[in-house]
């Protein structure tokens, strides 16, 4: 494997782990800010 | 149009209800101007990681990268894409620190704050005109036209007009939480398509064997002054309008230093991506599996659409219109922000409420709409147009953004107003000079026209224009005997 492929597939696994992780993440803060959104609406 | 099976469409349509879902739950939820422009100051670092990382990603990085990755190898990453991520290093350590310290909610603000309120129109206007979602409308029209066999006109209207009905109705959180869904689109669906392009060309020793050498040199033949020129392009990070608005967002400024760092990382995997992809695409036509008429720009689509299967096709179209739908509704966004809050609360409503700011800013986004498709539907070059339009913004507003903020000595009125008003005249007048009285270079794709005997290209404006802004701004400090600071 050439140092190019390697940098690809390590390219790959940041981009596509990366976003999923980043993703997962959101959802866990965003959930939080839109509680706290409605609790401040009522 | 390409050949796509119903289940693409179908994810493609799921995808397209979903955006405009998210904007009719977020219609009638915001509590105040705040709240509508900047979703209450409360992005956290992963927040701000995927608006960001999909505002700046439109499909001009998508297919500009792999247009350069398709003629010249790899140097698209290390020369093009590599040296912007030294502006977001600076940004992350420097700018975004100094930026959170005060209480700002737009760019022009800066410049009320340190200048005043003939600065402040300046800057608004400048930011106006570059958030103008031209050349992202011109891109869906591309689209429409590639993907779904429609007009360019139907594509701007429907595609373009799902991002404008969700921007309208929720605002910022409508724009952070479809960015966040479009983020994983994009960046998912990109690191899944390397397996099926290095697939359908029979592996990456392939194209190492069938690529010429010099698609493999990190620096290929560019010029040191090319590299320079490259490399500059990412100033405009320095004083971008919705770079600017997330900083104003973020709950704090680790957030926005953190999002950044990681950001890089993501970024720089993106852009390595699209070159791998579109250099897979080179090979292919170099073999005889891909047609060899294939545009360099056209590269990375074609290659896509022979080497995905059918569903996996439909997520990565879906992704192409995410790329560029998370681009367009922040500057429309923006746009609408300059209107009401830089322009119609300091100019004729000082005691507006925050429901009629929130009201205009709508008026906003509709108006940077229309104007921006107007445009896309008026200008063939769209290149020269959004090189016409960034160096607007750059021109007129880093050099007494970035002295406001670093040096309190230099915040005389005088100054800031002579940088904004003499770059924004400048770059107008030889923007103009240069579309109407040079020629269009088809290979540069850019504006071309001969001085001194050399070839002065539309792009190589600011290195006139900026100077000039410097200039204006020690002449205003020398001239200005007030002191704001």
């Amino acid at each position: 494997m050439s140092g190019w492929e390697l940098f690809t597939w390590i390219t790959v696994f940041i981009l596509g782990f990366g976003a999923i992780v980043v993703f997962v993440l959101f959802i866990k803060d965003i959930t939080q800010i839109l509680k706290k959104f409605q609790k401040e609406k009522k | 149009m390409y050949s796509i099976a119903t289940i693409d469409y179908i994810i493609i349509a799921i995808y397209l209800m979903g955006m405009i879902g998210v904007g009719v739950w977020f219609a009638k939820k915001h509590t105040d101007f705040d709240d509508f422009f900047l979703a209450g100051r409360s992005l956290t670092t992963p927040l701000l990681i995927t608006t960001l990382i999909s505002t700046y990603y439109g499909i001009d990085v998508l297919f500009g990268d792999s247009q350069l990755g398709f003629t010249d190898g790899v140097v698209a990453w290390f020369g093009y894409a590599r040296p912007t991520y030294a502006f977001f290093l600076i940004a992350a350590f420097f700018l975004a620190q100094r930026l959170k310290e005060e209480d700002f909610k737009s760019l022009p603000d800066i410049l009320d704050k340190y200048y005043g309120k003939k600065t402040r129109y300046v800057g608004a206007i400048t930011s106006f005109i570059y958030s103008l979602p031209a050349l992202s409308l011109y891109g869906f029209g591309m689209l429409g036209d590639v993907i779904l066999g429609w007009e360019p006109i139907m594509g701007m209207l429907v595609l373009g007009g799902i991002a404008l009905v969700y921007t309208l109705t929720g605002g910022f959180w409508a724009v952070v939480l479809t960015d966040s869904i479009q983020f994983l689109f994009m960046c998912v669906v990109l690191a899944l398509a390397v397996p099926f392009a290095m697939n359908f060309i029979g592996g990456f020793d392939k194209m190492i064997d069938i690529l010429e050498p010099s698609y493999f040199d990190t620096m290929g033949d560019l010029s040191i002054w090319l590299i320079i020129i490259y490399a500059s392009t990412g100033l405009a990070i320095l004083v971008e309008p919705t770079f600017y608005q997330r900083i104003f967002a973020a709950k704090s400024y680790k957030n926005v230093r953190n999002a950044l760092i990681i950001g890089i990382f993501i970024w720089g995997s993106y852009d390595w991506i699209i070159t791998i992809i579109a250099m897979a695409a080179k090979t292919g036509v170099l073999q005889g599996i891909l047609p060899t008429d294939v545009a360099p720009d056209a590269a990375l689509l074609t290659v896509m659409v022979a080497a995905l299967p059918a569903g996996a096709l439909g997520l990565f179209m879906a992704g192409v219109l995410s790329t560029e739908m998370s681009t367009l509704d922040s500057y429309c966004l923006v746009a609408g922000g300059n209107v009401a809050y830089d322009i119609y609360r300091p100019a004729i409503k000082p005691d507006a409420t925050d429901e009629e700011l929130i009201k205009k800013t709508r008026y906003g986004i509709l108006l940077s709409w229309i104007l921006g498709l107007a445009m896309a539907v008026s200008f063939d070059q769209m290149l020269g147009l959004w090189v016409f339009m960034a160096s607007i913004l750059i021109s007129s507003v880093m050099v007494p953004i970035l002295l406001g903020l670093f040096i309190p000595r230099f915040r005389k009125a005088l100054a800031g107003f002579l940088s904004a008003g003499l770059g924004l005249a400048s770059t107008v007048i030889l923007n103009i000079y240069i579309m109407m009285t040079g020629t269009f270079d088809v290979m540069e794709e850019t504006y071309i026209i001969q001085w001194f005997g050399i070839d002065f290209l539309q792009e190589f404006i600011m290195y006139i224009t900026v100077p000039i802004s410097l200039l204006g701004f020690f002449i205003g400090l020398i001239l200005d005997k007030g002191d704001r600071s």
